[in-house]
């Protein structure tokens, strides 16, 4: 890691079965159940298009998919497109890995870009525990998350 | 890395997941190790080992104490050999029935290998404690063999 990068590194294992991860990650049918309400749109092929949709705001994020590799890998090329602060610190690279542990998942998120204290990163900082929280209470107890806003956070929505 | 920051949120109120972090008989179930205080300020603490022979493996001083939403305590090896770490336990109720559980284990510094260890195990730890608390069923996180390994 160069001194001027920003990362976000989350860990965090769920009792499911790895494909069974993997779909919730990249199925829009499943997203919408934990994420939130959002969904993404993307072959999850090398090469394909990839965009993020939020209820409350339609488009939020897009990119690409670097690597693909199901159910293990996935690498995403990633743009906020929403938040004009965010949008101008350009493309940051987000590395997704799944791998089984006895009988557990263990699921990592690496969001790095190359910049110094980036928002971008300060923001996933934020939105990433919340998803990957929802989706661990979803696969474990059928139960994702609601809002978990804060009430000042809502107040300023 | 300096600092070691990790947020989950769990179902569950603020004094349930404040007695599985301060509570021999619920850590045992999701850490497998304990930790044993009276968990006021200035106490000593120690962290055990789950099986018969209760070792200490961890020890340090309660720096503050707030039940059931703040925990601050210095984090030791026992032989001293290192200048202590410092854990901080924050725990906010966001929704009702929904609390936002930060760990912040900050000045590692002087232990690289400390901070090592810790940033494998706190995930663990921490999503065990989440199942543990959401479903009452817990894992073996010690084991760390690969299925397919």
């Amino acid at each position: 890691m160069t001194m001027t990068s920003s990362s976000f590194i989350y860990v965090a294992y769920i009792r499911a079965p790895q494909q069974k991860v993997w779909d919730a990650l990249t199925r829009p049918e499943f997203q919408k159940i934990y994420w939130f309400g959002g969904h993404q749109e993307s072959e999850w092929k090398k090469g394909s298009s990839w965009k993020m949709f939020m209820p409350q705001h339609g488009l939020t994020d897009s990119g690409e998919i670097l690597e693909s590799d199901p159910p293990n890998r996935l690498v995403i090329k990633w743009r906020n497109e929403f938040r004009p602060h965010l949008k101008e610190e350009g493309w940051s690279r987000c590395v997704i890995e799944l791998s089984t542990e006895n009988d557990l998942t263990r699921l990592s998120i690496a969001h790095t870009i190359e910049k110094e204290n980036s928002q971008l990163i300060q923001a996933v900082s934020g939105g990433w525990p919340r998803v990957l929280s929802s989706l661990k209470s979803w696969l474990e107890t059928g139960k994702a998350l609601g809002d978990t806003r804060s009430v000042a956070e809502k107040a300023h929505a | 890395m300096s600092a070691f920051v990790y947020v989950t949120y769990i179902y569950a109120t603020p004094q349930k997941v404040w007695d599985a972090i301060t509570r021999p008989e619920f850590a045992r179930k999701y850490w497998l190790h304990y930790n044993v205080s009276d968990w006021k300020k200035g106490s000593r603490w120690e962290h055990r080992k789950g099986d018969d022979s209760g070792t200490v493996m961890i020890d340090g001083t309660v720096l503050e104490s707030d039940p059931p939403r703040k925990l601050v305590i210095t984090w030791a090896r026992p032989d001293h050999s290192k200048e202590p770490s410092r854990v901080t336990f924050d725990i906010a109720e966001y929704n009702p029935g929904l609390v936002c559980l930060t760990v912040t284990h900050d000045q590692l510094e002087h232990d690289p290998g400390m901070a090592a260890s810790i940033a494998g195990g706190w995930p663990k730890v921490l999503s065990n404690l989440k199942s543990f608390l959401e479903t009452g069923r817990s894992e073996n996180i010690w084991l760390t063999k690969n299925k397919e390994g």
